[in-house]
């Protein structure tokens, strides 16, 4: 075995230890990744292609009654790509490299005498798994109606005509969410605030508010709540104006919870600090207490935002107007009148496209905070 | 026992008052009961140390001293105004007693200068460059002008209890209490804080001092109170204390700690 260069350097970054790589575990490595990109990429290149290419439709296609669908050409296309030989082939390659990549990788990661080598190895096999489970899964999918799933769920020939309407839908879930989060943090702070009293009677109707907000259906508040605010009190404004009411009402109860933890969670030795310098209850928990809590409090908040956003599709509850819709409501709307879910599929990606990037976010702000560094500098 | 009908005139010559008198304090956590009936006056420049074994109750003590533990018997007078009477302003009080913390306790969000001003700002109402030259001064006297822009989380341990201790004596108190402030120091970094309050002793500041440094005891303390299990075992003079304790107590606790 060949002595591992480690050259000691006198550097900031620490040098490099994983040692030399060889033909076994590369090779392992390189037919995992081969299996994945061949099921994954492969099929996705296909598709693809056939979209280029134009698809056209089939005697098969006409016989399932496709050219009497509204873009029934593209559904051909992806059902007949799907059946290709060329797809079999994919997914027997796949299939065939990812399981010698399987049994090379956990036969042999033991013997392997570098770290290097054992990690091509370990990751090797595991990409293998994942390039067979997919294949199969794609073989035994094609056994089914695909038919069926690609006229219902992937027919984009509907959609056509709607982009305008999906835009504005995802402006209006937004400004649902958005105006839902802004209230309910106002909401919870106040909540907060007095559901840490020391005396019931303060304490006592904040625990009612959030109890029952959180104890009944979101979608149920919806529907009650537009019902009492027209003819309880007489009030007329307009539905959507009502929903993010009662999104602000909901995601209040919530935001207490999360602040009254985060409130909680300030060491007792700040407020005592805090009211030894002569600071009143409400000047400690302004100056010591709430700056540190919100602190701590956004990557939960954020939590419960990405949470509002995917509940705002309740609002399809509510009688909204046509430029109301929300994406949901747009596409229930869609595929009332065209009889198929593809709208549904549109608005779930919609939905991806706004959460995703949020996701991100928390969790990048959640592993500045677990590092110690969010705002000032040292704190624990 | 007497109810005075204002708590801001005691009976008895307010001249001959001391700074703080402690009435009969007793303390119970739920059926704990801390503080078994606790007397003691200070007069001005008293440096009153209070050592004891650990559960004795001799933090409780000395907290209940600014009421940010409530008696739950007994009375605390300071000048002369009753702390424990409800009508009294324990915010206005608590300005003039300064306080500080085995855990230092300081605010980690805003700088070391912030620390200081803030309550002479939002609680005295000292303008904002009067605020600042006041902590300046008393950032200089700590030893710590040149961390003024530093987080708490920057500084050592030693130096985060001094800036606790400007914080306490920028709001120039009549009174400052200490509680065990150099038990959570490296042994390197509590010389450093023992030097501030030997000084601050030296300029004649009334301080009771809750601790486990004996040497600093017998040097700078005036008075000393050995407590135990809630109750006074004995009191007097530091040296004395030391060279001759009367108690069985105190002479086994002197044996351990020496």
């Amino acid at each position: 075995m060949a002595a591992v260069e480690v050259a000691v350097r006198d550097e900031e970054r620490a040098p490099d230890v994983r040692g030399p790589t060889a033909p076994l575990p590369a090779t392992t490595l390189g037919l995992g990744i081969a299996s994945i990109v061949a099921i994954l990429g492969g099929t996705l290149a296909l598709q693809l292609n056939t979209v280029l290419t134009g698809a056209e439709l089939t005697p098969a296609c006409v016989e399932l009654g496709f050219d009497e669908v509204t873009g029934g050409t593209g559904v051909c296309g992806i059902v007949e790509t799907l059946g290709s030989d060329a797809q079999t082939f994919l997914a027997i390659l796949a299939i065939v490299t990812g399981t010698v990549a399987m049994v090379l990788g956990f036969g042999w990661f033991r013997r392997m005498d570098s770290i290097r080598k054992r990690e091509q190895c370990i990751t090797g096999g595991v990409i293998g798994i994942q390039g067979v489970a997919l294949s199969l899964l794609l073989l035994w999918f094609r056994e089914g109606r695909p038919d069926l799933i690609a006229k219902n769920f992937l027919n984009w020939g509907v959609l056509e005509g709607y982009g305008y309407q999906f835009l504005r839908a995802a402006r209006n879930t937004l400004i649902l969410a958005i105006g839902g989060e802004l209230g309910g943090i106002v909401i919870g702070l106040v909540l907060a605030v007095l559901v840490i009293s020391k005396r019931r009677a303060v304490r006592s109707p904040a625990r009612v508010y959030i109890n029952f907000f959180r104890g009944t259906p979101l979608i149920w508040q919806l529907g009650a709540g537009g019902l009492l605010l027209t003819f309880g009190f007489n009030a007329s404004i307009s539905p959507f104006a009502v929903a993010i009411l009662i999104f602000s009402l909901n995601t209040g109860a919530y935001a207490a919870e999360v602040f009254r933890a985060g409130i909680q969670s300030i060491e007792r030795g700040q407020v005592e600090a805090a009211r030894s310098l002569g600071m009143t209850y409400g000047q400690s928990l302004r100056y010591a207490i709430v700056p540190q809590a919100v602190r701590r409090v956004i990557p939960p908040l954020m939590n419960e935002f990405v949470i509002l956003i995917k509940d705002t599709a309740l609002v399809v509850v509510v009688g909204l107007l046509v430029e109301q819709y929300d994406l949901f409501t747009l596409a229930r709307s869609g595929q009332a009148t065209t009889f198929n879910a593809t709208f549904f599929t549109a608005a779930a990606l919609g939905y991806l496209v706004i959460t995703l990037p949020l996701i991100w976010l928390v969790n990048r702000v959640e592993r500045r905070l677990r590092s110690g560094l969010v705002g000032f500098v040292g704190a624990q | 026992m007497t109810f005075p009908s204002d708590p801001k005139a005691p009976p008895g010559d307010l001249e001959d008052e001391p700074l703080i008198r402690l009435e009969g304090i007793h303390k119970w956590f739920g059926d704990l009961h801390v503080l078994r009936g606790i007397d003691l006056t200070l007069a001005q420049r008293d440096v009153q140390v209070v050592i004891g074994p650990s559960g004795s109750g001799k933090s409780t003590l000395l907290r209940c001293v600014n009421l940010l533990e409530r008696p739950t018997l007994g009375k605390v007078w300071f000048e002369g105004q009753d702390l424990t009477d409800i009508r009294t302003d324990l915010n206005e009080a608590r300005n003039h007693i300064g306080i500080v913390f085995q855990a230092f306790n300081l605010f980690p969000h805003l700088t070391v200068m912030r620390n200081v001003t803030i309550a002479l700002e939002k609680v005295l109402k000292v303008s904002g460059n009067d605020a600042t030259e006041r902590a300046w001064e008393q950032l200089v006297r700590v030893g710590l002008g040149t961390k003024a822009e530093a987080y708490p989380g920057q500084l050592s341990g030693g130096q985060q209890q001094r800036v606790a201790i400007a914080r306490a004596l920028a709001m120039r108190p009549r009174l400052m209490l200490f509680d065990e402030v150099t038990s959570a120091l490296d042994p390197e970094l509590v010389g450093e804080v023992l030097e501030v309050m030997i000084r601050l002793a030296g300029d004649g500041m009334t301080m009771m001092v809750v601790t486990h440094e004996m040497g600093f005891a017998r040097e700078v303390g005036t008075r000393m109170l050995f407590i135990d299990e809630g109750r006074v075992v004995e009191q007097g003079e530091p040296r004395e204390m030391y060279r001759a304790p009367q108690s069985p107590r105190l002479r086994e606790f002197l044996g351990k700690v020496l």
